[in-house]
């Protein structure tokens, strides 16, 4: 069952003459993970805003062609410091403050909010006041926040940026477990080693506009790996002069090299 | 003391300055400055904005005490220097209640707490935003100009020179902060949206502080008898 | 009212009270505890600069009880940012510095009889001087207490209407069309 779909959209950011996205078609299924991946400035984020509602409504700006989305969605900005809500004292009601904007019942929103804690691991943190955390804490508490809210589509924009290899492993697999129950994710990240293990299928954005798709072994093409996309192992190969096919994983490598 | 609804402790440090202002000089400002330092010795509960945590032992109710004290007198001072005796003391009391009302009011209300008790009481989700955001944003704001400010004095900033070397100095130090403030509104609203908050919604209360009959009942006595007291400050012949 | 223009209030106060804060490393003697009103003002019109400077006297008033009631001196103040952004006034030092002078005026206007009445002139330490300075010079005390808070407010008032200026001119045209104001206060819409 499809969860978001994208006809031919294009959009422009108010006051820009040139499109930020130009001609995007992509869908997402309930039980997918598909990660999107690109340079800097190749529109990720802003085709992230398209999915999760923001751009143009709250954005401006123009959009052409169509976006449709089936379920409720939250996103995941890239930097938590900005994405507390300044109404929560305590790392519980921070987590509780999009279900409470939601108007459920108290119970309901207890049920979410330590569901989300453990999913997390932020149960030690629950009664430190936000302000004092880390950055890695925050992106996690952040991560919470939106998961209570039990969106059907979930995004993520470099949501592992704050986060230490620890936190970063967290984020993976309860990525992938977010698949499992049904929902579905799209995501921007520049963690490329870690999409193999997480993303169903990989989408390469340059310029606002879809190069490639395919599954994650498009992050081991020659084309990605010219373009500096590759996993770290495909790029060390092709910089030791190896052949092609390069390796996606380390294990790969491995097998490869006996 | 604290354990009262944020609408109480509200009530009471308004109502205290009002009859400090309304009731006769120089009794009235006396008994109203009294009852409003004793209550800064009363536990306070959260560690809140003076950041004292004031909630057990006689030193931690000193600091409050302290604060007060330390906040009105400047002002005793310079009364005494612009004017005579009598007036200073009228004026000098009212200040004071003034100052030991609000100052044990921030010792004993929470931020939380009254935001929670606005949200039960059905104001918009809106407003409440407004007061907590700035409480937030304002510590934030401050340690970034501080890194501007260290930032600059790298590059030669400094409180020397003439007046328009400073005001090239005060702009360099405003213009950064000032223009980062700004576009993170964009990304704030976009985080805000994302999480449900919409203008006008009604939020679910998460923890209601608790307020009982006769908190209300005290709270409209209060504002009664300061009406009360001040129609008769300006109708009773005789009352100065 | 949108969510920007909400969540611009609780910013643009709390740049006020940051600018207070670190205008002491210039040591200049200025509050600039209006700017944030009236840069809100001047982006997103009259009752997002009232909100702003409510909100930023009721946060004043945590740190020093005795600014709450200066908060009619902010609601003037983003009544009269309102005024000039409308004339286009921010679009220049030559037009802004004057209209800043001319709100140094009616702030100390608005602040003396709340001064004078609830403080007795001695509203801070260099408001008191002043006033004393006044007195001194033979001025009756209502008109050494004007002086005391037009000393201090003229200037104030001016750079922060300075300031303003430059901010809405170094804002990018695409996040200033953003804001419904800012371009016609800076004369470009």
């Amino acid at each position: 069952m499809r969860s978001l779909l994208l006809d031919r959209a294009s959009f422009w950011y108010p006051a820009t003459e040139s499109p930020t996205l130009r001609d995007v078609s992509l869908d997402v299924a309930q039980g997918e993970v598909v990660a999107l991946v690109g340079a800097l400035g190749a529109g990720a984020s802003t085709l992230l805003l398209l999915a999760a509602d923001l751009a143009p409504r709250v954005t401006g700006g123009r959009l052409a062609g169509s976006v449709a989305r089936r379920d409720r969605s939250g996103i995941v900005l890239p930097t938590p410091w900005t994405q507390v809500s300044g109404m929560a004292f305590t790392v519980w009601d921070e987590i509780a403050f999009g279900p409470a904007n939601l108007a459920w019942p108290a119970h309901e929103i207890a049920r979410q909010v330590d569901r989300a804690l453990e999913q997390l691991q932020l149960a030690p943190l629950a009664s430190r006041d936000p302000a004092t955390l880390s950055g890695g804490e925050l992106q996690r508490v952040i991560i919470a926040a939106i998961l209570a809210m039990d969106p059907g589509l979930v995004l993520f924009d470099e949501p592992a940026a704050e986060l230490d290899a620890d936190g970063a492993g967290i984020l993976w697999r309860l990525i992938r477990l977010l698949a499992r129950e049904g929902k579905a994710v799209l995501l921007a990240t520049s963690a490329l080693d870690a999409l193999p293990d997480v993303a169903d299928r990989v989408v390469w954005l340059e310029g606002g506009a879809i190069r490639a798709v395919g599954t994650p072994d498009l992050l081991a093409d020659v084309a990605t790996c010219d373009a500096g996309l590759g996993t770290s192992i495909a790029t060390v190969w092709r910089a030791a002069g190896l052949p092609a096919p390069y390796p996606l994983t380390v294990a790969q490598a491995v097998r490869g090299w006996r | 003391m604290s354990r009262l609804h944020p609408y109480t402790l509200l009530a009471i440090a308004g109502a205290l300055p009002a009859f400090a202002w309304i009731l006769p000089a120089p009794s009235g400002g006396t008994w109203t400055a009294a009852v409003a330092l004793v209550l800064t010795l009363t536990p306070g509960e959260s560690p809140g904005l003076t950041g004292t945590g004031a909630s057990s032992g006689w030193r931690a109710r000193l600091i409050v005490l302290r604060t007060a004290v330390v906040t009105a007198a400047p002002f005793w001072l310079f009364l005494l220097l612009l004017h005579d005796v009598p007036t200073t003391i009228a004026i000098g009391l009212r200040i004071t209640t003034m100052v030991a009302s609000f100052v044990w009011l921030v010792a004993a209300l929470a931020p939380a707490r009254l935001v929670e008790a606005m949200v039960a009481s059905g104001w918009s989700a809106s407003v409440a935003y407004l007061l907590a955001a700035t409480l937030s944003a304002v510590p934030m704001l401050k340690a970034r100009a501080q890194r501007i400010v260290e930032a600059q004095r790298c590059r030669g900033l400094s409180p020397r020179g003439g007046v328009a070397a400073r005001m090239r100095a005060l702009r360099a130090l405003a213009l950064p902060l000032v223009l980062s403030a700004l576009h993170e509104v964009d990304e704030r609203a976009l985080a805000l949206e994302t999480r449900g908050l919409v203008p006008g919604i009604r939020r679910t209360p998460l923890a209601p502080p608790p307020d009982s009959a006769v908190e209300r009942a005290a709270r409209w006595v209060l504002l009664v008898a300061c009406l009360f007291a001040l129609v008769r400050r300006f109708t009773v012949p005789g009352v100065s | 009212m949108s969510i920007r223009l909400l969540a611009l209030i609780p910013v643009a106060a709390a740049i006020s009270l940051a600018l207070s804060a670190a205008v002491d490393a210039v040591a200049l003697p200025l509050f600039l505890d209006t700017t944030g009103t009236i840069l809100a003002t001047a982006l997103a019109g009259p009752g997002v600069g009232i909100a702003t400077g409510i909100v930023t006297s009721a946060v004043n008033t945590l740190r020093n009880p005795t600014f709450w009631p200066f908060v009619v001196v902010q609601i003037i103040v983003a009544l009269y940012a309102w005024v000039a952004a409308r004339a286009g006034l921010f679009r220049g030092f030559r037009t802004a510095v004057p209209a800043g002078l001319g709100l140094g005026v009616i702030a100390s206007v608005t602040s003396t009889p709340i001064s004078y009445l609830v403080f007795g002139c001695t509203t801070t330490g260099g408001i008191a001087l002043t006033t004393a300075l006044g007195r001194a010079l033979g001025l009756p005390p209502l008109e050494a207490c004007f002086f005391g808070s037009f000393v201090s407010d003229f200037g104030d008032k001016a750079v922060s209407f300075a300031l303003v200026t430059s901010v809405l001119h170094a804002l990018p045209r695409r996040t200033a069309a953003r804001f419904p104001w800012a371009l016609r206060a800076i004369g470009a819409a």
